[in-house]
């Protein structure tokens, strides 16, 4: 019922999204052309993919702020392998490195029952410091350029294909979030965990595998990371769990869990990368960045909030009015019976 | 008589394992450096982790409304560079400037807090929103600074530095003094006042505060304005201890400040901790970090020790407390033994 008059959260986003590329259009015709989108959207991936993650352990209700030091982590590690000539060993390391970091703040937080921030605050700081560890502080550099260049690659002269894979992952992650069984338990345990519970839903497992999913797509990002940036730094990656919350908040996934899906995480990313391209357009300096991104975040949310409270209202009392009139009625067809 | 009973179980039996804790740290340290016991040395590390300290004091009210504020760092560096460029390139009296400073921390805190409070949006997007735009707004004053913003405003007078970087009997920092008479302030103000108990209450029930007559949205908004008030202090104090004003100094202290509130007690559901706590854990997180790089633990691996100390320490605090654990427990043992039966 509920579902069926709302708007869906992910419109806001999106007639969100095109205000900001035709009202910058306006102001600076070369910023609506398809090159500049498509650059835009390419420049989006690494947050799309990072985003993609993190939207399933929000949709389950919990936060996890340790992707930035996951994706600098595996970044480092990868990029050192790729370095030293291993790309398949790079990339393999990675993988199952993000999935052990995931599975170890899934088990924190499901088994444990350590709160989730608390706990991936503290997986943050131990893997940021593991980082200086491994990397001994020092800069990753000389990165093939054979490496390098796969992220430039193309494919039909527009969307590079490391987007193409990511809108790909989109869409599968998309279908078994919401067509298969084991996907829909993610919403139904965000929405209420205890009665996800009583249905037999395996609430704990289900958390895990979500900051399993949180973790391997951090090091899907960090992969990118090193092919795109083409050298990891230490603080690699710093900044980027924020970043990517904020571009799941803009795109209607809300943090109290249950709400929200990956077309609109993949939105908020887009979202989050146009914003920085937009001032350059406009004649800004960088410095206002994170001004506008914090104005943005706060707008919409806000605006977002008052018109789903205002909506449920509207319909509280249309369905107040609807029981009224509903019991009215029978009331009067009850009337001659008891003469 | 029986709420002070309840009031010594619940609360001081945390905060004394604390206070054991910082024991063996200090009796630990000071076996590995005895370098580390010389008073000068061990009340001047204090200086180097006095925003954390003061900010995370401020922000224990936050959490216990059942709130989080991850902007604290972005309002440090904020009023440092406000009163610089105040100072500097206005021309305003620095004493005066340091007033509109913590007047714009206020106003900061207020304003994410009206939102929280009043719109019903969660404190985690509002704080991340303004955590953006505050320390974006720093980035956009150091526009109308004639220095450049990488170096920082620097050459403020002598007294404002040298009060800060004072000693009383020359070993006890003045910002140590600060500190405790900051902490006794909101001890009172939490724990001793109405105001106290109606924000305990806003965290415990907010609805039952509502019908209670308490007004929650004010005092959820009171919450982060005060945080604000914390941070902006905060960010003098650092201002004057370090001589420069700049951006990026509260840049990194949203992980400790949260860190040392979670593990001085305060639950981040709201309802319960207390602001003793919240210092004892601050002080606890900042000689393990001074003591190990005397130790000659390199400065950047510091984040490892206080990471697991965080999570090792929430973990015991929620296996004791929280019956779920011994649920599964059970569940385990009962499918253990019924394993064994089939065995047999």
């Amino acid at each position: 019922m509920h579902k069926k008059h709302s708007i869906p959260r992910e419109t806001t986003s999106v007639i969100f999204l095109i205000l900001l590329f035709v009202g910058v259009g306006l102001i600076n015709a070369s910023f609506l052309t398809v090159d500049n989108i498509i650059l835009s959207l390419n420049s989006s991936v690494i947050y799309t993919v990072v985003a993609i993650g993190i939207a399933f352990v929000i949709i389950t209700g919990e936060i996890d702020v340790s992707v930035g030091a996951t994706l600098g982590m595996t970044a480092a590690v990868c990029g050192s392998m790729v370095r030293d000539g291993n790309v398949g060993m790079g990339i393999f390391w990675a993988l199952l490195l993000g999935l052990f970091i995931g599975l170890i703040n899934g088990f924190g937080i499901a088994i444990l029952r350590i709160p989730s921030i608390i706990m991936t605050l503290g997986t943050n700081g131990i893997v940021r410091g593991l980082i200086y560890v491994y990397t001994d502080g020092k800069w990753i550099e000389n990165i093939p350029l054979k490496f390098k260049a796969l992220s430039q690659v193309r494919l039909f002269g527009s969307f590079t294909w490391f987007y193409f894979l990511t809108l790909l992952a989109v869409v599968l992650m998309h279908l078994f979030m919401t067509k298969s069984q084991v996907g829909r338990y993610f919403k139904a345990v965000g929405d209420n965990p205890n009665g996800a519970n009583l249905l037999g839903i395996p609430v704990s497992g289900t958390k895990i595998i979500a900051f399993m999913l949180s973790g391997l797509f951090a090091a899907i990002g960090g992969i990118m990371y090193v092919s795109r940036v083409g050298f990891i730094t230490p603080i690699a990656g710093i900044g980027y769990e924020m970043k990517v919350i904020a571009a799941c908040v803009l795109g209607g996934i809300s943090l109290t869990g249950g709400v929200g899906s990956l077309m609109g995480a993949t939105i908020g990313a887009a979202i989050m990368a146009s914003i920085s391209r937009v001032l350059v357009f406009l004649g800004f300096p960088s410095d206002y960045d994170n001004t506008i991104t914090g104005i943005l975040l706060i707008v919409i949310v806000v605006f977002d909030a008052v018109f789903q409270a205002n909506l449920a209202e509207k319909m509280r009392r249309q369905r107040l009015a609807a029981k009224i009139v509903h019991t009215q009625s029978v009331a009067l067809e009850e009337a001659p019976d008891h003469e | 008589m029986n709420k002070h009973e309840l009031f010594k179980e619940k609360v001081l039996k945390w905060e004394s394992s604390l206070v054991l804790l910082l024991l063996v740290e200090v009796l630990v340290f000071g076996l590995i450096n005895p370098k580390f016991l010389i008073p000068r040395v061990l009340f001047g590390s204090i200086n180097n982790f006095m925003t954390i300290c003061i900010v995370s004091i401020f922000v224990t009210f936050v959490l216990i409304t059942g709130g989080i504020d991850i902007q604290a760092g972005s309002i440090v560096g904020l009023t440092s560079i406000f009163i610089g460029v105040l100072w500097n390139d206005v021309g305003v009296n620095l004493y005066i400037a340091c007033i509109f400073g913590l007047l714009l921390g206020v106003l900061c805190g207020a304003l994410s807090g009206f939102f929280v409070a009043y719109t019903g949006v969660q404190p985690m997007v509002v704080t991340l929103g303004g955590s953006f735009l505050y320390s974006g707004l720093a980035l956009i004053i150091t526009n109308f600074s004639s220095t450049e913003a990488y170096k920082g405003i620097s050459g403020f007078p002598q007294e404002f530095t040298q009060f800060v970087k004072g000693k009383i009997f020359g070993v006890i920092p003045n910002q140590l003094v600060i500190f405790i008479i900051l902490v006794i302030f909101t001890y009172f103000l939490l724990h001793r006042t109405i105001y106290g108990r109606e924000v305990f209450l806003c965290g415990v029930n907010k609805n039952a505060a509502e019908y209670s007559g308490v007004k929650t949205k004010m005092v959820i908004m009171s919450t982060y304005a005060l945080s604000g008030l914390g941070a902006a202090l905060a960010g003098i104090l650092l201002t004057a201890y370090l001589g420069t004003a700049k951006t990026d100094l509260g840049k990194e202290i949203t992980l400790p400040v949260i860190t040392a509130v979670v593990l001085g007690g305060t639950s981040n559901l709201g309802g319960t901790g207390g602001v003793i706590g919240t210092a004892l854990a601050a002080l606890v997180i900042g000689i393990l970090r001074f003591g190990l790089s005397m130790a000659g633990v390199n400065t950047q691996y510091l984040d490892i020790p206080v990471g697991v100390l965080l999570v090792i320490s929430v973990a015991i605090r929620f296996a004791g407390s929280n019956p779920n654990i011994q649920k599964n427990l059970q569940k385990f043992k009962r499918r253990f033994s019924r394993k064994r039966k089939q065995i047999v």
